[in-house]
């Protein structure tokens, strides 16, 4: 509750600078920006990062969107108008839209752009941060068995247990026949048979590789759990797994509507290309973990990166 | 009709019936965990039950104690339980005993209550006349409290195990097979074609529910003493 008041409060004292603002400089009336984004703390401290950087830089925000729902819910939301700005997977979002995607993060964006434009949505630059599917040993099991890569566990995939994603031996993109998995690193059907199906990215796939019922896991690359337990990710050196980047869509009526289009763009812009992976992972880590509270985990990070002034 | 049609098609499929990840397998493993379950819960309820029942000591407590537990959801039990038991065993401590704990916790209290309220139901005339022809305590249990009291308790054994054979299907979230399996995968698979073994999976559940409940209905039957069949029978007539 106590967030939400203090965020009602900060929209409200901002709104009121960006009014007298607005009127002092005598320019035209710039239109409040509705975001919106996943339940998902990843996506809210993200959301929470565009957005106000956009206050910072005099724009009315509407934060009442951040963390609306899934993506059933968010991606009709943006469409309809209900919201004007998200940020997004946008490799997800291109398997979402029908699309396939791919390990290259600039193929997907121009796909996922070609889906969006009947949608009248434009996909901003994504950001250098991916938060992407990644097998997760422990650091005994990677010295033990000398692991850097997934293709180092061809050899030794009989002597290690598997965690894999509940849907892995039906999804190309993991251990489904002829898919990554077995396609490209040689991991047998009788492998995947034999692994332990969990919740990718979630607690009990964690849990099960700290507890040693499984020695490689089924992770996403910035989730908390492997910065807080030092564990390692195997390089996905065939590239197989879908590049995920972020990148802001944006409604194009409200594009239209500004009178400072470019500057718009380039603020968001700037701000993608400062959050790599480790960023990501560390801001998700300050939200999931350690329990701060997203939109000051996003202030703090603004301020750190000359964003917005201390 | 496009969720009846899948989900036909994939209890139809043969492929489903057999191999490692075939229904009677699954079966096989739901129903394991859900008698082994219930015997553990039996173990424990039916004799404190039977004793604060026979004794009238400290029923208020138990009762109340034993409906508090129901309160326990039971995927928090998992969750609480599982720390706990996976260092013992990597495998089993983390996709069996977190959930058979849970179940346990689940079954107790329907059967506890029950046979607690069976034995108190009971014509105290009984019992003094039992006692009056020099009947010892634990004759009077066995000989005349436990036969009347049956039916009742064996309702409370029925109720435990239809919520515990219903329920076990929350142990394939942490990776024990069990039709639960069937649920998670076909939840996680919906947009690739996973809505009929998803519908399936939960209509096999509902199925063996209903096995269980006719089971015990017949169990219940073939228990009840013919002395009270007949005086129920002699009773409605009367009336």
């Amino acid at each position: 509750m106590r967030n939400y008041r203090r965020l009602a409060l900060g929209a409200m004292l901002l709104s009121l600078v960006t009014l007298t603002g607005a009127c002092s400089s005598g320019g035209g009336s710039a239109p409040t920006i509705k975001i919106g984004s996943v339940g998902f703390d990843e996506a809210r401290v993200m959301a929470e990062i565009y957005g106000q950087a956009l206050q910072a830089k005099g724009y009315t925000v509407d934060m009442t969107g951040v963390g609306l729902g899934t993506r059933d819910v968010v991606a009709p939301a943006i469409e309809s108008g209900q919201i004007d700005l998200q940020p997004e997977y946008i490799g997800s979002r291109l398997a979402y839209e029908g699309g396939t995607p791919t390990g290259d993060s600039q193929t997907n964006e121009q796909d996922l752009q070609q889906k969006l434009n009947a949608k009248n949505l434009t996909v901003l630059d994504y950001t250098p941060a991916e938060d992407t599917n990644a097998f997760v040993v422990r650091p005994d099991t990677a010295r033990q068995f000398n692991l850097t890569k997934m293709s180092d566990t061809t050899a030794v995939q009989d002597q290690l247990k598997w965690g894999l994603a509940t849907d892995c031996p039906t999804n190309a993109l993991c251990g489904a026949p002829g898919g990554a998995l077995q396609g490209a690193y040689g991991i047998t059907q009788q492998t995947i048979d034999g692994a332990t199906l969990l919740s990718a990215c979630d607690t009990p796939m964690a849990d099960a590789l700290k507890n040693g019922t499984i020695d490689v896991g089924e992770l996403c690359s910035t989730q908390p759990d492997i910065i807080v337990n030092g564990w390692i990710i195997l390089t996905d050196d065939k590239h197989t797994q879908p590049a995920d980047n972020i990148a802001p869509i944006v409604r194009n009526d409200l594009l239209d509507k500004l009178p400072d289009k470019a500057g718009f763009e380039t603020t968001l812009n700037d701000v993608s290309a400062k959050i790599d992976t480790s960023t990501l992972a560390q801001l998700y880590k300050q939200v999931a973990v350690d329990h701060q509270d997203a939109s000051q985990v996003a202030k703090t990070w603004l301020q750190q990166n000359g964003f917005i002034s201390q | 009709m496009n969720i009846l049609y899948e989900t036909v098609a994939w209890l139809t499929d043969p492929a489903q019936w057999s191999g490692p990840d075939g229904i009677p397998l699954r079966l096989g493993e739901h129903v394991a965990i859900s008698a082994g379950s219930l015997a553990v819960a039996l173990l424990i309820a039916l004799p404190i039950g039977l004793w604060i029942g026979h004794t009238g000591r400290y029923t208020t407590l138990a009762v109340n104690l034993a409906n508090l537990w129901r309160a326990l959801p039971s995927l928090a039990v998992i969750a609480m339980v599982l720390p706990l038991t996976a260092p013992l065993d990597p495998q089993l401590g983390f996709k069996v005993y977190p959930t058979v704990v849970a179940m346990v916790v689940l079954g107790v209290p329907p059967i506890l209550v029950n046979a607690y309220a069976g034995l108190s139901e009971i014509d105290r005339d009984l019992l003094e006349a039992a006692r009056g022809q020099g009947m010892s305590e634990w004759q009077v249990l066995w000989r005349v409290e436990l036969p009347l009291a049956l039916p009742v308790i064996v309702t409370g054994i029925r109720s435990s195990a239809i919520q515990i054979v219903a329920t076990a299907t929350l142990g394939a979230i942490f990776g024990f097979g069990g039709l639960g399996h069937y649920l998670v995968i076909g939840f996680a698979t919906l947009t690739r074609g996973g809505l009929g073994e998803m519908v399936g999976g939960a209509l096999l559940v509902a199925g063996l529910v209903i096995v269980t409940d006719i089971v015990f209905a017949l169990l219940q039957r073939a228990l009840t003493p013919h002395g009270l069949v007949l005086d129920r029978a002699r009773s409605t007539a009367a009336a």
